[in-house]
């Protein structure tokens, strides 16, 4: 009888995964199925230039206006004048030249369809493309395309029905560094999105000396062998001209080597601040002096380097209210060894690094974190984490398993606890996948109610994750556009669940790495069936407030009704 | 007779013991060294080879064959070939358990990739092995502080005081326990006691800057971010610092003498420098670092000997030809100064700190109409010049 107990005891205990028992599925890779077949070039030689293992990024906007996110991915390209893309390590296979790409998202015919609308749409994306920014910059509603690359950078005009004209050279907005991540925002409140582009390294491939692993193998080099470019800010005249001001502006009082970076109004005094995440310098916080120009605040708040004074290898970087006290915290991807940091904002930007009472430190090291961004993937109210990793440096497992291009690592979902912390999981498969991740942006794709995430691969294909858990909860789904019809980036929006329950989200597509978020904002409210109030503070100043907003659905907010 | 059976039996069940341990030894993960350089590769070789024949021979000692293992572990450990380092010390501390070398590194190698359960595993057995070894409580704490275990993270930096009461970096964990209880005063208390053992270790300032910030005192954060650096604490540690002693070539020296510099200990990281020169007589890199470093000891004439080296051994190196310059532009040597100004403009035409040196120097040479058509290339302020008659 006692035998039988035992085992009756160790049947109770079998985990799940021996008995066939898997939870469900949090999201669903459809890429391919849907149309959106991509795949990044990355025109690597084996000789180690650092841009081949930097990009790509892609954003999700709606281009046409009809109501469902379209998408750009961004395209790699060779490095040296006199290589064909069909002779390199991973040679290209696509039947013309690489080129960035434009998808049309068919939803609103029916279906979740993408159809690659590049040829018709006027985009020639065929530098060696790093990423991708979105803002409408002349208030006609449409949105627009800011493409950084290693070289020349490219503004497109959107023209409406489709089509977008280069106006890289009459809006001034070139800059002909090596450019990472950019950014729309008002940062002096005159209605006209200005742009933010941050550089990250001085790199030729004349200038790229050989450099070593500390096994003495040849390894990529850190980007502090090249000098740091600065970044440059561009302040929109509203013409169609935008004016260089990053000197008289302070912006260039700071250098680093950029890779993310995020708007916001950290300190919650109505003018949107920015914030650039810098690889192995410290980070910045430009804290706008409501007077055209910025000061960095970053090492006193607090903000500039991790808990211990070090630097990091700040890459993807993105904000939100976390915890929901109001106010918002930043959270920047690092480095494999180096642990991934959360910067809460106590109030009035001052910022204490709280990863690892978060739970976010152990869970960081094991990978190499790229794209970034808080979501509340389940609709449970809280701000959940997505990370998009890939390793920069060889991966032992995967070099004995004679990977070509041995640099994969999974991605990561954190589930907030709602206390103050987040929770890895671990058990989904499509998060699994062994790739180099670098872009990553989130949108509600197939406008249910949830996040959806594309993710962009460096030497691989672009991943769109449907969410399949998240409309289990019920959700506000908000637009906010300005009197033009513009989104209006930088908005802050308060979502009035009950008196103790508001929660605050601001309307961004910056943030990530070299990529573009949806515009719209996607509030959980978990099981509530309705919101006492949605309160607006507009870019402007001003606030308004909206009752009886409807909730499971897209709403537009526009202001001053 | 009892002494004969005495010792047949501990024959038998040293046997016993021997078979056993060498049965749970894990195959070892061979590095691919194919693209490492070829004296590492040698060096690897030649130990692995020594492990293989050590293995094989039947006569090899329990205590013999783990010292192979343990041996080749660090030279792994040393070249940052991390998973056959560590097959390496788990083999070497089955077959020595008691050796307090092997169970450290691979709790050590552990810790260093993340693996914090077997750190702390690793770490608990090395304590019992041996109670002195102050690095072991110190990475006890490191571990527990990283996890956000805090109350055992503080017993173990105290453990550590105890054996060394002045350890800096068991201070440095103390006040950082401190800092995320926002305990500011104490956390003070620590980094200062930290900073009085550890001067140079400037990136204290930075702990102590945010424990200050806690107490609202902004004239004390700001004086403190001031000094802060890159230069942190860290624990004595014979036994890992030992593994940079076996690393081959100039990168190890350079390191070290990188680390000095910026904890502006010029005359050790001369010295370092001077290893990495040796080491490899032609890599440009350690000479110009020595020759930076000669500079800032007023040893002009040796600083300028190691920037003409570098020069003639890798004539693009913009900053052995701009540090040159400085040398001889100090010494109102102003016409050969232009000359490597030129060369270093040459190889990068927007170097504006180039570029305003030069236009300095030409001023200095009377050579205005050069000077100011590069002031207005380079968009540089005008400098008033006075031509050379």
């Amino acid at each position: 009888m006692r035998i039988i107990a035992t085992v009756l005891v160790l049947l109770l205990i079998v985990p799940s995964s021996v008995t066939g028992q898997t939870k469900p599925a949090i999201f669903k890779e459809v890429a391919a199925q849907v149309g959106l077949s991509f795949q990044h070039y990355n025109g690597m030689t084996g000789k180690f230039y650092l841009p081949e293992i930097t990009g790509s990024g892609g954003a999700l906007f709606d281009f046409d206006n009809d109501g469902d996110l379209d998408c750009f991915l961004v395209q790699g390209n060779t490095l040296e004048p006199n290589t064909q893309p069909g002779t390199t390590l991973f040679p290209w296979r696509g039947p013309e030249s690489p080129r960035g790409r434009l998808f049309r998202n068919d939803l609103t015919k029916g279906k979740l369809t993408f159809t690659d609308v590049t040829q018709q749409s006027g985009i020639v994306a065929t530098g060696y493309g790093m990423g991708v920014a979105v803002g409408d910059i002349n208030n006609d509603g449409l949105p627009d395309l800011y493409l950084s690359n290693l070289g020349a950078n490219q503004m497109y005009l959107n023209k409406g029905g489709g089509k977008f004209t280069d106006v890289t050279k009459e809006s001034g907005t070139d800059d002909p560094r090596w450019s990472t991540s950019a950014s729309f925002f008002d940062y002096d409140r005159d209605g006209w999105l200005d742009l933010m582009v941050v550089n990250y390294a001085d790199f030729t491939t004349a200038n790229s000396p050989n450099c070593f692993a500390s096994n003495t193998a040849r390894d990529y080099c850190t980007p502090r062998v090249f000098r740091a470019p600065g970044n440059r800010l561009f302040h929109n005249k509203g013409n169609g001209v935008f004016e260089d001001v990053t000197v008289p502006a302070g912006v260039s009082k700071e250098f680093g080597h950029g890779l993310g970076i995020v708007t916001a109004d950290f300190n919650n005094d109505g003018w949107i601040d920015i914030y650039v995440a810098n690889d192995g310098d410290q980070n910045q916080l430009w804290t706008n002096q409501k007077n055209g120009t910025f000061v960095n605040d970053a090492l006193l708040a607090g903000a500039a380097v991790n808990r211990n004074g070090q630097t990091e290898a700040g890459m993807g970087v993105d904000v939100g209210d976390f915890d929901g006290n109001g106010t918002d915290d930043i959270f920047v991807t690092h480095l494999m060894d180096e642990i991934n940091a959360l910067f809460v904002n106590l109030g009035q930007a001052v910022f204490e690094d709280r990863t690892r009472e978060a739970g976010l430190g152990m869970p960081g090291r094991r990978f190499t974190g790229f794209g970034t961004f808080f979501f509340d993937y389940d609709n449970d109210g809280w701000l959940d984490l997505f990370v998009a990793n890939g390793s920069v440096q060889l991966v032992p497992e995967l070099v004995r398993q004679k990977n070509p291009f041995p640099l994969g690592q999974p991605n990561q979902l954190f589930r907030n606890t709602g206390k103050g912390s987040f929770v890895e999981i671990m058990d989904q498969a499509e998060l699994q996948l062994l790739e180099v991740s670098r872009g990553a942006t989130v949108g509600d794709v197939d406008n249910d109610g949830d996040a959806d995430v594309l993710v962009t691969n460096n030497n691989g294909p672009a991943r769109l994750l449907l969410n399949q858990v998240g409309n289990q909860n019920h959700w506000l789904g908000l637009r906010l556009v300005g009197k033009s019809g513009r989104d209006m980036l930088g908005a802050l929006v308060e979502v009035v669940v009950t008196e103790n329950s508001v929660l605050r989200r601001r309307v961004r597509t910056d943030g990530s790495y070299l990529s573009g978020n949806d515009p719209r904002v996607l509030v959980g409210i978990g099981q509530s069936l309705k919101v006492k109030a949605v309160r607006v503070r507009w870019p402007g100043g001003t606030v308004e407030e909206w009752k009886d907003v409807a909730v499971d659905q897209y709403t537009t907010l526009k202001e001053g009704r | 007779m009892k002494n004969f059976l005495a010792i047949v039996f501990l024959l038998i069940s040293t046997t016993v013991y021997s078979q056993s341990s060498r049965k749970d030894l894990v195959a070892v993960r061979l590095p691919d060294l194919t693209s490492v350089e070829k004296s590492v590769r040698e060096q690897v070789t030649e130990l692995q080879d020594s492990l293989a024949s050590a293995s094989k021979n039947p006569a090899t000692t329990e205590t013999a064959l783990a010292e192979a293992y343990g041996k080749l572990g660090q030279i792994y450990h040393a070249y940052s070939l991390i998973e056959p380092a560590r097959d390496c010390y788990l083999n070497a501390s089955l077959l020595a358990p008691k050796d307090f070398r092997w169970t450290y590194l691979l709790a050590k190698l552990d810790q260093q990739k993340g693996s914090f359960d077997d750190a702390l595993r690793g770490f608990r057995i090395a304590r019992s092995l041996r109670q002195d070894y102050v690095a072991v409580p110190v990475n006890l704490g490191n571990i527990y502080l990283e996890l956000n275990r805090l109350d055992e993270a503080k017993a173990s930096f105290s453990a550590a005081l105890e054996l060394d009461k002045n350890n800096a970096a068991a201070h440095y964990g103390l006040g950082q326990v401190a800092l995320s209880s926002r305990s500011y005063a104490e956390a003070i208390r620590h980094f200062e006691a930290t900073l009085a053992q550890a001067p140079s270790a400037n990136r204290v300032h930075y702990s102590l800057a945010m424990a200050y910030r806690g107490l609202g005192d902004l004239e004390k954060v700001k004086a403190h971010l001031a000094q802060q650096g890159s230069v942190g604490v860290r624990v004595a540690d014979p036994l890992l610092d030992a593994l940079q002693n076996l690393i081959e070539g100039e990168r190890l020296p350079l390191a070290r003498g990188k680390l000095a510099f910026e904890a502006k200990r010029y005359a050790e990281a001369a010295e370092e420098f001077r290893k990495a020169v040796a080491a490899k007589p032609d890599s440009a890199i350690a000479r110009i670092n020595l020759g930076v470093t000669l500079s800032q000891l007023g040893d002009v004439e040796g600083a300028a000997e190691q920037f003409e080296e570098a020069i003639r051994i890798e004539p693009g190196r913009v900053n052995a030809h701009y540090n040159l310059a400085i040398l001889l532009a100090d010494q109102n040597k102003h016409e050969q100064a232009i000359a490597h100004l030129q060369s270093a403009l040459a190889l990068d035409p927007n170097d504006t700190s180039v570029g305003s040196l030069l236009g300095s120097e030409l001023v200095k040479a009377g050579r205005c109409r050069e000077a100011i058509e590069l002031q207005r290339r380079l968009n540089l302020k005008l400098i008033e010049c006075h031509p050379k008659e």
